[in-house]
């Protein structure tokens, strides 16, 4: 038995050795498998930067209330009423003087100038009170301060200040005929709430003439995760037609919208990875024909036909991996922490990160590893079947 | 016609490389076939965008509403022709996360403004008619399975009516195509009366205008009357060209074409070394032949071209089945039941795919046609 195994393990040995000898041929297998993995994985770490952003923004610790069916909160609008009803409901946690901890605000879009293409597009500007910012986990100012109550004042998301123009502070920025000042920067830890503006509740409500509306309002949850207290409020008063889930549940289908990308990702990958195999097997079959020989000579001297097949199946991995890693690394190299913005549920920009997880990467590794076993499998059955005669004849 | 043959043998001496290459290239191919289908339509939005047709936004964002008084007033600008204003609904059907893009509209100049959409006579004059009556595109109607007649309840995610319902009834009296084939038929128009009537928000506000101008050449006078008549005013304009407007709108998705570039080219890259490779390895097989060849009074040039032949060719076969079976993924892809626009494979994609069949053929080629041509007889018969 040790003799089966140190037979195929020298086998295996000798075809990963002489590959220098078939250097081109190889290399472009290895080429090819690294430029599909490449691929693969700059669509998957997209998809899943995006859906990251979003999942980190929302806490299960805090209930979002929009209007019912609205699906975002641009669409929702609460009236006044609506809002001091809410404010009496059960299950929202209470500060030291019994006030229940709320945070009522607005959501609009403002036009920006992208750095990278100097194109206009949408940034979310929110209005909320400085209670809001309680709210928010991970929040930190890192340049200037928050905005003052009835001013013209914004402090911007760092993700804003990173994609867009003009967001320094200090820096005036006019939306249509009102004028704005940059006072602040904040973070959030990477979510989606550095792609926004954020402003004074009531100045928004006068400068985009909201009354005295609201869009959204955010309870912080006594129990955390459990919103039915307030489910079951909205739903005894016939006068509210809300929808109420944890933040984390909101963002979270808000993360899905890029899934499509990581779909099609995938099918580009899968058809590209065809044609890759298709080179493998070009790869293998020349390989095993150029060897034919030795590999006769190797049956005639007691080698088993099973070492001769393990033996190309290996080095076909061998290539297939080696291309994998490289396009992995690749794609590691250029696309991990690369910065970009889409529009989101909202119609409005997200800023993200691509990420590259190991998980992406073991589907990377998994896709070469597809590639070589399939590529090398046939080359190896024929390989097995050298007839031992070969061995005294010349090749071909 | 005596080197084709040979050049043919050539081509099919080892069936099983001949079968890889080819697959290889069929598969780029097919890549390529179906992005470009996919990047022309999104591109189409942008050049199917009539050149004297404006958007009247509210300066701040296209999601800030102006006065309804603002719509007579650009009526009577001067060089405009036609004009009719939207208001966004956020409408959708049974399920809400399926939104589609549904416009409140002034129906009777509606389709003066967008004289691209095609509309049976009987069924323009029923929907200016019918106050609860909508339009719709072939393709929404299609997928939601509405035919003229029905009557539907469709709901909006951002208002409601006065009685706190979410959903509107509607009539479908008209089902709407396209002059163009790519003309976008995902769309619903209704009544703005039946809208500004019923719905909850304070009313009298209208979304944006589009206006047909009765020349292109004279878009900038006519952007630059609007926007000077409502500025210093509470809600200011800018007035866009529809093109600006659509490119605008979908640059903001972010670079797609880019995207479906890089990945076309990264198809072509691994398909390009896999040929390559191929072709150079089968005539450094055939050197002695070669060698044979020259001393039986072959040409150097006859052999560079007979080289060079085998790879256009191989590269051709490879490019026609890809383009083909792109042809047949897009028929499948129209006819699934998703929101996408309509993708069509034209000649201009044909054209494109069989100049990169002639590059590829070529650039896999050159390298082994000229080993061919600079090979010495002697080295040639002697490496054998």
């Amino acid at each position: 038995m040790a003799g089966f195994f140190s037979q195929i393990w020298t086998v295996i040995v000798m075809n990963i050795l002489s590959l220098p000898r078939r250097a081109w041929m190889s290399l472009a297998a290895v080429f090819a498998v690294a430029v599909v993995v490449a691929v693969l994985l700059a669509f998957l770490a997209m998809a899943k930067g995006f859906e990251r952003t979003l999942a980190g923004t929302g806490s299960d610790n805090v209930a979002i209330v929009t209007r019912v069916g609205s699906q975002s909160e641009l669409n929702s609008v609460l009236g006044r009423d609506t809002v001091n009803t809410m404010m009496t409901a059960p299950g929202i946690a209470l500060d030291d003087n019994g006030d229940p901890i709320q945070s009522s605000e607005l959501f609009v879009i403002v036009d920006g100038v992208k750095r990278s293409s100097q194109t206009q597009a949408n940034i979310p500007m929110r209005g909320l009170f400085l209670d809001g910012f309680d709210l928010r986990e991970n929040l930190t100012i890192i340049e200037g301060r928050p905005f003052e109550s009835g001013r013209n004042e914004i402090v911007v998301g760092k993700g804003v200040q990173n994609q867009f123009e003009g967001f320094d502070v200090g820096a005036e920025i006019r939306f249509g005929k009102t004028s704005w000042e940059v006072v602040g920067v904040f973070s959030t830890g990477g979510s989606a709430f550095e792609s926004e503006l954020w402003a004074d509740a009531p100045t928004v409500q006068s400068q985009f003439q909201r009354g005295s509306s609201f869009q959204t309002m955010r309870l912080k949850l006594a129990n955390p995760g459990d919103v039915t207290p307030i489910k079951a409020f909205i739903d005894n008063d016939p006068t509210l037609n809300l929808d109420v889930q944890t933040e984390a549940d909101y963002f979270a289908s808000q993360g899905q919208a890029l899934n499509g990308i990581a779909i099609f990702g995938w099918a580009i990958s899968i058809v590209m990875g065809l044609g890759a195999l298709a080179g493998a097997l070009n790869t293998m079959y020349t390989s095993v024909a150029a060897r034919a020989q030795e590999t006769a000579t190797l049956r005639a001297i007691g080698f088993s036909n099973t070492s001769a097949f393990a033996g190309t199946l290996a080095e076909s991995m061998v290539l297939s991996i080696i291309g994998g890693i490289i396009g992995a690394l690749a794609a590691w190299l250029f696309f991990d922490g690369f910065s970009a913005s889409t529009l989101g549920a909202t119609f409005t920009q997200v800023v993200f990160t691509f990420e590259l997880t190991p998980e992406l990467f073991a589907n990377g590794i998994l896709l070469a590893l597809v590639i070589g076993f399939i590529g090398g499998f046939f080359p190896a059955w024929r390989s097995a079947r050298v007839p031992v005669v070969t061995a005294f004849q010349g090749v071909e | 016609m005596k080197d084709f043959y040979l050049v043919l043998k050539n081509l099919t001496r080892k069936k099983m490389r001949l079968f890889l290459t080819v697959f290889a290239t069929f598969i780029a191919f097919m890549i390529f076939g179906t992005l470009t289908a996919f990047q022309k339509a999104f591109d189409s939005g942008i050049e199917l965008s009539a050149d004297d047709r404006l958007i009247v936004l509210n300066k701040i964002s296209f999601t800030q509403v102006l006065p309804i008084a603002y719509a007579n007033r650009v009526r009577a600008v001067e060089h405009v022709e036609a004009m009719t204003h939207l208001n966004w609904f956020g409408g959708y059907y049974q399920d809400p996360r399926s939104q589609f893009a549904m416009f409140a509209v002034d129906a009777e100049n509606f389709m003066e403004v967008f004289d691209e959409l095609v509309l049976t006579d009987a069924q323009r004059q029923a929907w200016i008619d019918n106050r609860q009556g909508l339009i719709a595109g072939q393709a929404i109607a299609e997928n939601f399975g509405w035919q003229v007649g029905d009557r539907i309840p469709i709901n909006s995610n951002i208002f409601s009516q006065r009685d706190g319902r979410t959903d509107w009834d509607f009539d479908v009296v008209g089902i709407y195509t396209g002059e163009d084939p790519q003309t976008d038929t995902n769309s619903v128009y209704f009544h703005y009366e039946y809208f500004n009537e019923t719905q909850s928000f304070g009313g009298d506000f209208i979304g944006f205008m589009a206006v047909r101008t009765s020349d292109p050449s004279l878009n900038e006078e006519v952007i630059k009357s609007i926007d000077d008549m409502f500025a210093n005013s509470p809600a200011e304009t800018e007035t866009v060209p529809e093109k600006a407007f659509n490119k605008a709108f979908i640059e903001q998705i972010g670079n797609l074409s880019l995207i479906l570039t890089s990945v076309v080219l990264a198809a072509f890259f691994v398909i390009l070394v896999i040929v390559g490779n191929s072709m150079i390895l089968s005539i450094r097989e055939r050197t002695a032949e070669i060698g044979v060849m020259k001393t039986l009074g072959f040409t150097s040039s006859r052999i560079f071209r007979m080289v060079l032949a085998e790879s256009l060719l191989l590269a051709l076969i490879g490019g026609v089945l890809g383009v083909l079976a792109s042809g047949s993924l897009i028929t499948l892809i129209n006819n699934a039941p998703i929101q996408l626009p309509v993708l069509v494979l034209d000649s201009s994609v044909w054209s494109q795919a069989m100049l990169f069949v002639i590059g590829l053929g070529f650039i896999t080629g050159i390298v082994p046609a000229m080993s061919a041509l600079r090979l010495n007889i002697i080295t040639a018969l002697s490496r054998s």
